[in-house]
């Protein structure tokens, strides 16, 4: 491929020096399905006519079979070309061949429906019939890459169902000219050949062969004069390729269509379009759409199985040895990559799930400090109160002996140093981290806070994330994981305000909504609310509305909003919930700090 | 009857795994007079106890080893039978019906006033006594009732069971003269004044011995 392109770009400074100087001959490349005598003779006319018509340049016809047409287009050793649709097609998409002209030919009524395929048997076999009767038959035609001559007819057979290259006891191709396939068929040598539409009938016209001898099957009626098995496509196209000068493809169109017809009818026409070749080519995936080495190969794989058989069995006795060899080795490995295979995915659930635990205990650390600090500070406590009772009654019985007292004074003071401690430990659990400030990217945070609050629940409430249009760069100075413990915070409250309403009807909204010099963040619920007083109270330290809260969440989440230069409040949500918005001063984004 | 076991010699055990609170209980209930003895844990407890103590225990029903209930448990499985004031840190309903239903005598919740445990302390000492003194006096029946003779025994029963002497010589085939001789003989030994308070007395030897008779 690479070679093919390097040849095509060092041909185009010659063929541009080439069209400059003049003298050079204009190189037509003419398909000759039927023979170079033929076509050499066919085309003969428009030599003469081009000279005449286009000063000062000559002109040069030259007669290619299907491959080195194709290979002259590649290598630019032509100028233009005219040939069947097919080719045209290929050559459009591979080498950017442009139609100037479309044919028109004596027996088409139109130059869009000028080409078919007859599918022909000997006259008698009344077997065949149809295109699905072709199946087990052995069949030829011209070239796998002839159009009217394969390409059109393999379309109407994969319709039928059959697949010329899989369902036929043979496919054979003649090569051009393609008279040889209608002789064969007439020989008996296959059973059905695939022509172009009129060959047949020019042949009768010559005498070559009878017309009584052949019937073209599946035929199609309407105005087209020959017998056709397919339907129509467009006539063969002049085409200009990329290399050909503009002006001079321009000068040889002009011509063409002010050309008469000749005396055989033919002429030239508008550039037609030839959309419907390119559905064909889409069709049986080939041409621009597909590879065709595949189906060539595919071709040859069948021509020559035997070898392939051969050449098979012996590497599959070689296989068979070296498996025998390397089977061993083969499951010691895949064991071996097995166990890999698990232990990575094992420690990656693993992982999974310690991040999963991470965010849990983060989310439940005040619930969980909660019972926790109760039952710690209760044990202190209690033995204090224990002490002080006991020393009173002690007291006021007089039993004043002075040791007893003296040890519950120290156990009193010991124990309240314990509770003491227990308060340190909490402090130390909340403000573990040293606070980072740097510039964050609020609307990441809140994302991050929502995910990861849903993704702790098995059955999340819905959560809508709206942020104001304007909010586009929302950038504040802030510690994210302070932050993002806030937005847990208040989430968790949210969905503990709404317990009493069923799972599906639970829903939290977290906005944005910027201001001069700060964002405002909300989280509302539709929860049953809470009465004017508790609103006022909800921010005091140990004030709470939870059977089993402590109310700390809100006195927190207020310490750290405030540490932000921020504000909190709740106020009632319209809809009958609870509001709860927080303020975080605008940053301008430092460039050193790109969002992650 | 035997005298009443004097409070004196009662004891209030505490168990708690936590040496402030444990600690703190004790002097508590000592400083009202009791005699209290502290276990880091049920096993040092039950290592110490008799079956025969008397005394209540003080328990916390959340610790490391052995927790409350199963302690409680342990001791019915012994025949140990102290009265048990659970301690909770917790207010675990279901916790406290399980425990009332295997007989404890009360289910505290921390924070509690002392006047509540102490009330509690009292209320289970005077159970244990009760029970205490009741095992006693069956114990001290069974042991006059043994010092009879094989004969005595027999008469004994039957007068227990309130039948005459014509019934009683009948029944053993032997005059009703001698039945009034044992019979005189069973009210000495037992120390009991009359057929009335012996089979009174005779009660939960009667249970005993309903099999062989």
């Amino acid at each position: 491929m690479v070679a093919c392109l390097l040849s095509v770009a060092a041909g185009c400074g010659a063929a541009g020096a080439q069209a400059q100087v003049g003298p050079q001959p204009v190189q037509i490349g003419v398909l000759a399905p039927q023979g170079p005598a033929q076509a050499a003779q066919a085309w003969a006319h428009l030599e003469p006519y081009l000279e005449a018509a286009v000063p000062g340049r000559r002109f040069e016809i030259r007669t290619f079979d299907l491959p080195d047409l194709s290979r002259a287009v590649a290598a630019r050793s032509v100028d233009f070309f005219i040939a069947n649709s097919g080719f045209y097609v290929d050559m459009e998409a591979a080498h950017g061949a442009s139609r100037i002209a479309t044919l028109e030919s004596p027996q088409a009524s139109s130059p869009t429906e000028a080409i078919a395929s007859a599918v022909i048997v000997r006259r008698g076999r009344d077997e065949l019939r149809s295109m699905a009767d072709l199946k087990g038959r052995r069949v030829m035609a011209v070239s796998d890459r002839a159009f009217g001559g394969f390409q059109v007819a393999w379309r109407e057979l994969k319709q039928a169902g059959v697949d010329p290259y899989a369902d036929l006891a043979s496919l054979s191709f003649s090569g051009f000219p393609m008279q040889q396939v209608v002789l064969a068929v007439r020989r008996g040598e296959v059973d059905a050949g695939i022509v172009r539409a009129c060959l047949l009938e020019s042949m009768v016209q010559q005498g070559q062969v009878r017309e009584d001898e052949f019937t073209v099957l599946a035929q199609k009626g309407g105005a087209f004069p020959c017998q056709r098995s397919t339907r129509l496509y467009p006539d063969w196209p002049f085409a200009s390729l990329k290399h050909t000068p503009n002006d001079l493809a321009k000068r040889v169109a002009t011509a063409l269509l002010a050309m008469p017809r000749t005396e055989n009818g033919h002429g030239w026409t508008v550039a037609t379009d030839y959309q419907p070749v390119r559905e064909l080519f889409r069709d049986l995936e080939i041409g621009p759409y597909a590879d065709l080495r595949e189906r060539s190969l595919k071709g040859f794989l069948q021509r020559h199985w035997v070898w392939f058989a051969l050449a098979a069995a012996l590497l599959a006795a070689w296989l068979v040895h070296s498996l025998r060899v390397e089977r061993l080795v083969h499951a010691r490995t895949a064991e071996l990559r097995r166990a890999l295979e698990q232990r990575a995915q094992m420690e990656s659930e693993a992982r999974a799930q310690q991040e999963k635990l991470d965010h849990l205990s983060r989310l439940g650390i005040l619930g969980e400090m909660s019972s926790m600090l109760a039952h710690e500070l209760n044990q202190p406590l209690a033995a204090i109160g224990n002490f002080a009772r006991g020393m009173v009654r002690r007291i006021e019985a007089g039993r004043l002996d002075a040791a007893p007292l003296l040890q519950a004074s120290h156990e009193i003071a010991d124990q309240a140093e314990r509770a003491g401690g227990i308060m340190q430990r909490i402090r130390g659990f909340v403000g573990k981290r040293a606070s980072r400030r740097e510039p964050v990217n609020l609307r990441q945070t809140l994302e991050g806070a929502v995910a990861m609050f849903c993704s702790m629940l098995s059955h999340p409430p819905a959560v809508t994330l709206r942020m104001d249009p304007a909010c586009t760069d929302p950038w504040v100075q802030a510690d994210r994981l302070q932050v993002e413990q806030v937005l847990l915070n208040l989430m968790k409250n949210a969905l503990d305000a709404m317990q009493a309403l069923p799972p599906s009807e639970r829903r939290i909204v977290v906005e944005c909504v910027p201001a001069e010099d700060h964002f405002r963040v909300g989280v509302t619920d539709n929860g049953s609310g809470l009465d004017p007083t508790s609103v006022g109270r909800l921010f005091e330290p140990f004030f709470t509305t939870k059977p089993d809260g402590v109310g700390l969440g809100l006195a927190i989440c207020q310490r750290v909003v405030e540490a932000h230069g921020g504000r909190i409040w709740a106020a009632p949500a319209p809809q009958g919930g609870v509001s709860v918005f927080f303020t975080l001063p605008r940053t301008a984004h430092a460039q050193s700090h790109p969002p992650e | 009857m035997p005298n009443p076991t004097p409070l004196n010699d009662a004891t209030i055990f505490v168990v708690d795994d936590d040496a402030g609170m444990r600690r703190s209980v004790v002097f508590l209930a000592e400083s009202v007079g009791w005699q209290a003895q502290g276990f880091a844990d049920a096993e040092s407890f039950l290592a110490a106890i008799r079956p025969d103590t008397v005394g209540c225990l003080v328990l916390d029903v959340r610790m490391p080893t052995m927790s409350g209930l199963e302690l409680q448990h342990t001791m019915q499985q012994r025949g140990i039978d102290l009265p048990i004031i659970f301690i909770t840190g917790h207010a675990d309903v279901s916790l406290a019906v399980q425990a009332m239903k295997q007989g404890a005598a009360e289910f505290l919740e921390k924070p509690f006033r002392d006047q509540a445990l102490l009330d509690a302390i009292a209320q289970a000492m005077r159970r244990s006594l009760a029970t205490l003194d009741a095992r006693r006096v069956h114990r001290t029946v069974q042991a006059q009732f043994e010092q009879l003779t094989a004969r005595e025994k027999e008469v004994a029963l039957c007068v227990a069971r309130g039948q005459p002497n014509r019934v009683i010589a009948l029944a053993l085939g032997i005059s009703a003269r001698t039945v009034q001789v044992h019979r005189q003989h069973v009210l000495e030994k037992m120390q009991a004044h009359s057929a009335a308070e012996l089979a009174a007395l005779m009660l939960p030897v009667l249970a005993a011995a309903q099999g062989p008779v």
